[in-house]
Order: structure tokens, then C-alpha cells, then sequence
């Protein structure tokens, strides 16, 4: 077993081990959906044009939500220590955190999508097309936010400052994935959602690295 | 490997440290004139060490001295501020945080552990290094409901997983351990002495090693 294929398999055992952890970020999406219909009232008339953007807003926000989790715990018990005097690259180690993290966060929020799509009286026939660019825009975001993670890792309130450093940087997968989830003339790809792609394949690229630089001296509990 | 920028040379030693034969002349650590800086702060200005093979050194000094950071920078987890450090052989570091996560079990770190690093992947290996450290009875476990001298000896167990030529640096290793896990800690770091390895190691408590150790005490700076 390679040494990626053993950070991977450790990461999905600590992510069903927190499986609580990512049911409260499906929990928040469907709650921040569900107050949609309260706020606006129960009109199809009013909720259909809204239902993709709210959509989108509600995975953004949710997914913020997980944001601080995915390498906090590494490194407060100093495991990313052990990663990184290890044959083990840190940005292999940053795509194994992000990838685990999609799967155990975001996963669960697509699964939900069609229910809450019902729910907002979303027109049926763009399904296809919101989920398959939900997949590429959660998969940017969740590497954006490693980004985040990686850089307020041990700052006071480093929550906040995440959602302030990644919230303006994932503009483009909101507007590139809202535009890609309601095409007008019914086809799949677009050129929205292979923009959307074009910015995915971009962190695809970057964020392993910016990340491991930050966590390159990052300081476990009391390391001093 | 012989780094010698001035900075972060020994962070190339991150990536193949483990898995390098040990053929390599001359093995040692030799840190010239490093400075330490914590917390925007000098601590040390200018610190020297050499060990080549089978030597121990302890470091010694006050709460807030640089020991620790010491060791966190030879391990390449901080830069040096100003200095050189070599070091070609492996580096096996174990800090106050034990490198355990809370919601695995000891084993299953353990085992991870030496599987990233390429080591062993067998579950003999794995029962014989808890077992050095007395540490079989509760490697089922998860590591959150550990004490913390268990947790400990989960983490020392790693030593006995590496190769026999590494440098180990112990970040207080037998702070929290009872008197027999002390004596086997004791054991463990004179068996790797004998087989030519080296330990650096920032201690309080008296270790009762075979070996006459060497003291390279850190003054306060204040």
C-alpha cells in the first residue's frame, strides 16, 4: 500500500469516526433550505426562480461550515508532524484530506439535492444539470477551502477568518454554477459549467501546494 | 543527503528520510550557530551540536529556553532564523503532541504510521513494538480514552519501528510514563545507542541510560 493510499484510508476511518461532524453540515443544509418556503411563503410562483440560487447558497454555506475540521484535528495531536518527516509529499496529504472530506461532507448534501429541488419546486428537468455542477463547484470549494484551513490553522478565530478569505475567492463557483445549473436551451455542458470545471482544474493544480506551504510549519498543541 | 543552505536544509530530509539506506559516511547531526526565534522572540542566538553515530545528548535549561523549539527545527517542522543544520541520517521526532489521533485506536496509528513511512505491515511487528512499551493491553483502544502516559507509549512504540541508524528527537518522552514503561523507554534508547543510532533528547526527569550521556544546557536569554 503506498503511502497516499494509507493517508487516504486513515482519513475515511477518522471521517466515519466523525460522521456526526458531517451530519450537522447536511443538517445545515437542509435547515437553511427548508427556512426558504417559511421566509418567502409556499408559492410555486415565487420559490421556482430562486430554487437554484438558494441551492447553491445552501452548499456554499454548508460546506464553510465543515471547513475548520479538515485538518485541525492532525494537527493539534501532531500527526501532520509525522506526515511531514514521512516519504509521504504534504500536498499528496492535502488531496488525500480533501478528497475524504468531499466525500464524507458534500456527498450526502448531493443526495439531498433532489428532495429539497422538489421542495423548492425547482423545474425537474434541470436536476442533471445541477447536480453534475454541484459535483465540480463542491469539489472547488472543498479545495478552497483546504486553502483556508490550511492558512488560519491556529489563529484565534479561525473560523471567521476562513469564511472571510474563502468566501470572496469562491465567487466564481457561484456564479459559474448557478449559470451552469439552469441552462436555457436544456443541453448538459455548458460553457458555464465547463468554466466551472476550468476553475476546479485550476485548484486542482494550486491548492495542494499553497496549502502545504502553510502547513509546512504549522505548531501541534503545545509544540512549542 | 548533505543540505547545507542555511535556512530549511533539513527539510529536505522530510521526504526520503526513512528509506534511505543507512550506507551513507559519515552519519550524524551537526547544527552550526543556529538561532532560534519563538513567538517573534529570540531565544537562542547562536547554538552548535555535533553527534555522529551511537551518541546521546540531553538538553537541558529552562521552561522557555528553545529546547523544544530546537528539536522542532532539526526536525524540519520550523525554520532556522539564522544557521546551518545536517543531518543524513532518518529522523523519527516525537514532540509533547504524541501524533495520535483521538478517534483511532492505538494500533491503528501505529500501523498507519509505519505503513506511511514504508517500515513494516505485518501485525507481528506491530504487537512486538507495543509490547516493548507495554502497550499491547490497551492498543484497541481509541487513543481519546487513553491516559496520557498510555498515550505516550503508543507513541514510543514508534521508535522501535524505525531503522537502527535514525535520530531519534524526544520532546520530554518520559514525562507522565510509570516506573516500569520508564525503565523500558530507558532499554529502548540503549538498544538503539548500541546499534549506532543516535538521541537528542530535551528532558527534565533523569533517564537511566547505559551510555554517559552528553548535556548541552540552553541558558535563558532574558
Amino acid at each position: 500500500m503506498s503511502p497516499f493510499e494509507v493517508q487516504l484510508r486513515r482519513d475515511l476511518r477518522l471521517g466515519w469516526a466523525g460522521r456526526g461532524d458531517m451530519a450537522v453540515m447536511l443538517g445545515f443544509f437542509l435547515i437553511i433550505l427548508t427556512l426558504v418556503p417559511l421566509a418567502v411563503g409556499p408559492d410555486a410562483a415565487f420559490l421556482q426562480p430562486i430554487a437554484v440560487p438558494m441551492i447553491w447558497i445552501a452548499a456554499m454555506l454548508s460546506s464553510l461550515a465543515g471547513f475548520t475540521r479538515i485538518f485541525s484535528e492532525d494537527v493539534r495531536c501532531g500527526w501532520v508532524d509525522q506526515v511531514a518527516l514521512s516519504p509521504l509529499p504534504l500536498p499528496l496529504y492535502v488531496i488525500a484530506k480533501a478528497a475524504t472530506h468531499w466525500v464524507i461532507g458534500a456527498v450526502p448534501m448531493l443526495l439531498a439535492t433532489p428532495l429539497m429541488a422538489l421542495m423548492l419546486y425547482m423545474d425537474t428537468s434541470h436536476l442533471p444539470a445541477l447536480l453534475l455542477a454541484l459535483v465540480l463547484g463542491t469539489a472547488a470549494l472543498t479545495l478552497l477551502g483546504a486553502i483556508g484551513a490550511a492558512l488560519t490553522e491556529g489563529a484565534r478565530g479561525g473560523g471567521g477568518l476562513m469564511a472571510v478569505l474563502v468566501l470572496p475567492l469562491a465567487m466564481p463557483v457561484l456564479i459559474f454554477g448557478a449559470l451552469a445549473s439552469a441552462p436555457a436551451d436544456g443541453g448538459i455542458v455548458t460553457p458555464h459549467l465547463m468554466l466551472l470545471g476550468a476553475v476546479l482544474a485550476v485548484l486542482l493544480a494550486v491548492a495542494p501546494f499553497i496549502a502545504a506551504a502553510a502547513l509546512s510549519e504549522t505548531e501541534s498543541e503545545s509544540g512549542a | 543527503m548533505s543540505a547545507t543552505q542555511p535556512d530549511n536544509a533539513n527539510k529536505s530530509t522530510a521526504h526520503d528520510s526513512l528509506v534511505r539506506d543507512a550506507g551513507a559516511p559519515p552519519a550524524g547531526l551537526r547544527v552550526d550557530g543556529v538561532a532560534l526565534v519563538r513567538g517573534g522572540r529570540l531565544v537562542q542566538n547562536a547554538l552548535s551540536l555535533a553527534m555522529v553515530a551511537g551518541e546521546v545528548t540531553l538538553l537541558r535549561g529552562p521552561n522557555g529556553s528553545g529546547k523544544s523549539t530546537l528539536l522542532r527545527t532539526i526536525a524540519g517542522r520550523l525554520p532556522a532564523a539564522a544557521g546551518a543544520i545536517e543531518c543524513n541520517v532518518p529522523v523519527l521526532y516525537i514532540g509533547h503532541a504524541d501524533g495520535l489521533s483521538p478517534a483511532l485506536t492505538g494500533r491503528q496509528n501505529l500501523a498507519d504510521w509505519a505503513m506511511l513511512n514504508g517500515l513494516v505491515d505485518d501485525d507481528a511487528a506491530i504487537d512486538a513494538a507495543l509490547d516493548r512499551m507495554q502497550a499491547r493491553a490497551f492498543a484497541d483502544l481509541p487513543v481519546r480514552r487513553l491516559s496520557h502516559g498510555q498515550r505516550r507509549r503508543v507513541a514510543l512504540a514508534r521508535l522501535t519501528l524505525g531503522p537502527s541508524s535514525a535520530l531519534w528527537l524526544l520532546d520530554e518522552p518520559n514525562s507522565g510514563l510509570d516506573a516500569a514503561s520508564s525503565i523500558a523507554l530507558d532499554d529502548l534508547i540503549s538498544d538503539h545507542l548500541e546499534g549506532g543510532g543516535m538521541v537528542l533528547a530535551a528532558t527534565h526527569l533523569p533517564l537511566g541510560i547505559t551510555h554517559s550521556p552528553r548535556t548541552l544546557v540552553l541558558e535563558d536569554m532574558a
